[in-house]
């Protein structure tokens, strides 16, 4: 099975964010940064499919010259080979850019299933498989939490997570593409003979075409403003949480 | 007296099981750490490799942050005098070395004035060297290394050598994959074991393998004991017009008191960043001092608050530097294994400079590696050429003058800077040569005897801002610290009891006031059974201060699962 897993590069969690001066991205000139988490899932997921029916894992990442890193990373882990769509624009670029960029690249490769992230841990806007998906012109289910290939190696059954604890199982024809979510599996180290083959391993660079006209822009982002405040409710038990509970939805809106 | 204990040999090791099977990996020549020293070293070796032709030996280098430079920390004024002799033409291929310094001032501070020196004394005079970043140096100079042909690996931490008799024939890299428990996780990977001809031992400060072979075969005998300082550090963004790139400013004074060692650092870096940090010395008398808040106080100092005001703080780190020069090196040559840079202790306390001693003593090694593994005789005897290297070449014309400079200072500032001023003229000579040294742990005072049995004046402090001056834990974040939690603590305690009750009684528990990362918390027992150590591992910052500075040494500083520890970007 010839399975493409897409990787985004991203800002380490938990990593001291600063505004950059455009006020339109963070500065990113001096972070450290690491694989997207769920993308690190897809991947694992990818290799145990290699290992169980065979192929090939081609990982396929877009970004700046910077990517390099989570791409290494990924063929030391055991991707066979890699795509790396560089433009220094798709640093900060929306999905829809960033799935045009990967399907360039992607669409002479007839992959069998490709599987990306179910969302960037920068971005969050959890599309870019989806758009992806559109523009390979292949069937998708997104939040994966099991994928089994059908035994003559035709079709999937997946497992999707729905909300409150539901699950869904969804079956599918191949060719596919699957959004993964964070802990279907786990991850594997990277090993040192891993790292000594991935050397070898090829990366292919093409260059990111020129931008479409961009679908979205981001106009400005800012760090939250911090405000604390403390109210205390009056009433019996019962009647202050009755009223914590409206308060929570209607003025704090977080339920 | 102080309670020893022999902690050489981990007691971290797996329980080797009869279902592990152990990768290996043969080399000539292993390198254990990416910083200056091991990237010179494996640097030189490549291109031995390509100027003498034959079989290329292969190298490989072992580092255990996650990524090149990660874990590199440093002011950093550098003499580009051994990266010009390892890399002539370093220009052309990118080196970071942007900033040259553009002038040096010197200032004794009170608690209020800064008084300027009226000269920088000569060792301090940094025409012709460089303000950098140590983690971009460290960062480029890995990708040199491996265009060369070397594999780098990163994440991975050598955890024990590897020994056939007395000789060492390699290094044990960590398992990963062990949970807080001692058990093994799904993702259990057990380490390797890389075989090598030579190991070129670059774990910096205090490192862990390196200090079980001193240990194990007495390497400092006969040596002073080597003295240490903790760097705290922080980068500033501020406004740019207050401080020319390349100004490089160094104060004595406060907050210290003449009887602590070290002193403040301002370097100027382009675009309004600015390198702030302060260095105190591991040799202090007083159990209450702190060098988290000396290093507050340092910032309120209205030199520095002038500087800081409105600026941003935006990265922060500490580590420790070997302090005791020539007189505190060990024997750095023993059969199979070399020892370089800061694990060795070859840094210059007077010039406050050790980059390019680090890298000059990786590429000496370099070159003894190569001759030997082509000869084919790594006995200690051969490699005793690295001693020659050292004894005849840059390294001992810089270090022998200064030897006694961090000694002279056990007699307090005063005593320090005169014994500093004459040794340019003496060229080091003293009545008593080596000046007598003792090891940082055994200088510090318990509370009665260092107050006389009164009551402990309240030590001094800093009020915490969040804009100026900060709590270890906010520090922490901005050293970009991470560890897996489930993973069994890396710093290992060999009797916890003492903390509750000798050490509490003694010292006040000096590990809480040390540890720059919060790692160390006294904590309310149990159902009232008084107090307990708590280990904050995952706020570990790698500055092996913990490991010197206990008065019992019985902490013992093991690499956590390999990749763990700070990310230093731009320090």
């Amino acid at each position: 099975m010839k399975i493409a897993v897409c990787i985004k590069q991203v800002v380490t969690r938990d990593w001291p964010l600063r505004v950059a001066e455009s006020a339109t991205w963070v500065r990113d000139d001096d972070a450290s940064f690491e694989m997207n988490e769920p993308d690190a899932y897809a991947l694992e997921e990818a290799l145990r499919l290699k290992e169980l029916l065979g192929g090939e894992v081609v990982v396929c990442s877009a970004g700046p010259a910077r990517v390099s890193q989570v791409i290494r990373e990924a063929l030391a882990r055991g991707a066979d080979r890699a795509i790396h769509v560089e433009g220094e624009a798709l640093a900060a670029a929306e999905a829809d850019a960033v799935a045009a960029a990967l399907a360039g690249a992607m669409e002479g490769e007839s992959f069998d299933l490709v599987l990306t992230g179910l969302q960037s841990d920068d971005q969050g806007f959890g599309q870019t498989g989806v758009v992806l998906a559109e523009r390979l012109g292949l069937p998708h289910a997104t939040i994966i939490m099991e994928v089994d290939v059908a035994d003559d190696g035709g079709s999937l059954r997946v497992k999707r997570e729905l909300e409150s604890g539901w699950f869904q199982w969804v079956s599918m024809p191949l060719p596919a593409l699957l959004t993964i979510q964070s802990g279907i599996n786990q991850l594997r180290y990277a090993t040192l003979r891993g790292i000594m083959a991935a050397k070898r391993k090829e990366i292919l660079t093409v260059p990111a075409q020129s931008a479409e006209t961009a679908g979205q822009r981001i106009l400005e982002l800012y760090v939250p403003e911090k405000s604390s405040a403390t109210r205390f409710i009056d009433g019996s038990a019962p009647e202050a949480a009755r009223e914590l509970v409206r308060l929570l939805r209607e003025e704090a809106r977080v339920l | 007296m102080a309670l020893r204990r022999d902690l050489a040999g981990s007691r971290r090791e797996t329980p080797e099981k009869a279902d592990v099977e152990r990768e290996t990996l043969d080399v000539d020549v292993l390198v254990v750490g990416g910083g200056p020293a091991g990237l010179a070293a494996a640097y030189r070796l490549a291109r031995l490799n390509e100027e003498r032709g034959g079989e290329p030996l292969i190298v490989a280098v072992l580092e255990k942050a996650r990524a090149a430079g990660a874990h590199m920390l440093s002011g950093a004024v550098l003499d580009p005098s051994a990266l010009s002799e390892l890399m002539p033409d370093w220009k052309s291929r990118g080196a970071p070395l942007d900033l040259p310094v553009r002038d040096d001032r010197i200032y004794f501070l009170t608690a209020g004035r800064a008084l300027p020196f009226p000269i920088t004394p000569p060792p301090l005079r940094n025409h012709g060297h460089y303000v950098i970043s140590l983690n971009r140096l460290a960062k480029w100079l890995t990708e040199q290394v491996e265009a060369a042909g070397v594999d780098v690996f990163t994440g991975f931490a050598g955890t024990e050598l590897l020994y056939e008799g007395d000789r060492v024939v390699g290094v044990r890299t960590g398992d990963r994959g062990i949970d807080r428990h001692g058990e093994r996780k799904p993702a259990f990977e057990p380490g390797v074991d890389i075989r090598a001809k030579v190991t070129v031992l670059a774990d910096g400060v205090r490192g862990n393998l390196t200090k079980t072979l001193i240990r194990r075969f007495s390497l400092d005998a006969g040596r002073s004991p080597q003295s240490y300082a903790i760097g705290i550090k922080e980068l500033w963004d501020i406004d740019p017009q207050r401080l020319a790139a390349g100004s490089v400013i160094h104060t004595m004074g406060h907050p210290l008191r003449f009887e602590e060692f070290g002193g403040g650092f301002i370097y100027a870096l382009p675009d309004g960043r600015l390198s702030v940090g302060f260095v105190a010395g591991l040799d202090y008398r007083d159990p209450l001092f702190d060098p988290h808040v000396a290093f507050q106080r340092f910032k309120r100092h209205p030199l520095v608050a002038s500087l800081l005001a409105g600026g941003q703080m935006v990265r922060y780190g500490a580590k420790a530097l070997p302090e005791g020069g020539w007189h505190a090196l060990p024997r750095c040559h023993l059969d199979g294994a070399l020892i370089v840079g800061d694990a060795a202790g070859f840094l210059n306390s007077m010039r406050l400079k050790g980059i390019h001693l680090a890298m000059r003593s990786g590429m000496h090694a370099a070159d003894v590696a190569f001759r030997a593994v082509r000869e084919n005789d790594v006995s200690a005897g051969r490699l005793s050429e690295y001693a020659r290297l050292v004894e005849a070449g840059p390294i001992r014309r810089e270090l022998y003058p200064v030897r006694n400079v961090h000694q002279s200072f056990a007699g307090g500032l005063l005593a320090g800077l005169l014994y500093s001023g004459m040794s340019l003229l003496t060229g080091g000579w003293w009545f008593r040569d080596p000046m007598p040294a003792h090891a940082g742990h055994e200088r510090i005072r318990t509370v009665a005897k260092y107050f006389g049995g009164a009551a402990p004046p309240e030590p001094p402090s800093a009020p915490i801002d969040r804009e100026l001056t900060f709590d270890r834990l906010t520090n922490v974040h901005y050293s970009g610290t991470r560890h897996d939690e489930n993973q069994p603590s890396h710093l290992l305690v060999a009797d916890t009891d003492i903390c509750r009750t000798r050490c509490m009684e003694e010292y006040r528990n000096p590990c809480t006031r040390f540890c720059p990362a919060n790692v160390y918390e006294i904590v309310d027992a149990d159902a009232g059974e008084g107090k307990r150590l708590q280990i904050n591992a995952s706020n570990c910052v790698h500055c092996k201060t913990c490991d010197i500075m206990d008065p019992y040494q019985i902490i013992d500083w093991v690499p956590p699962e390999g990749g763990g520890g700070p990310s230093y970007e731009g320090m």
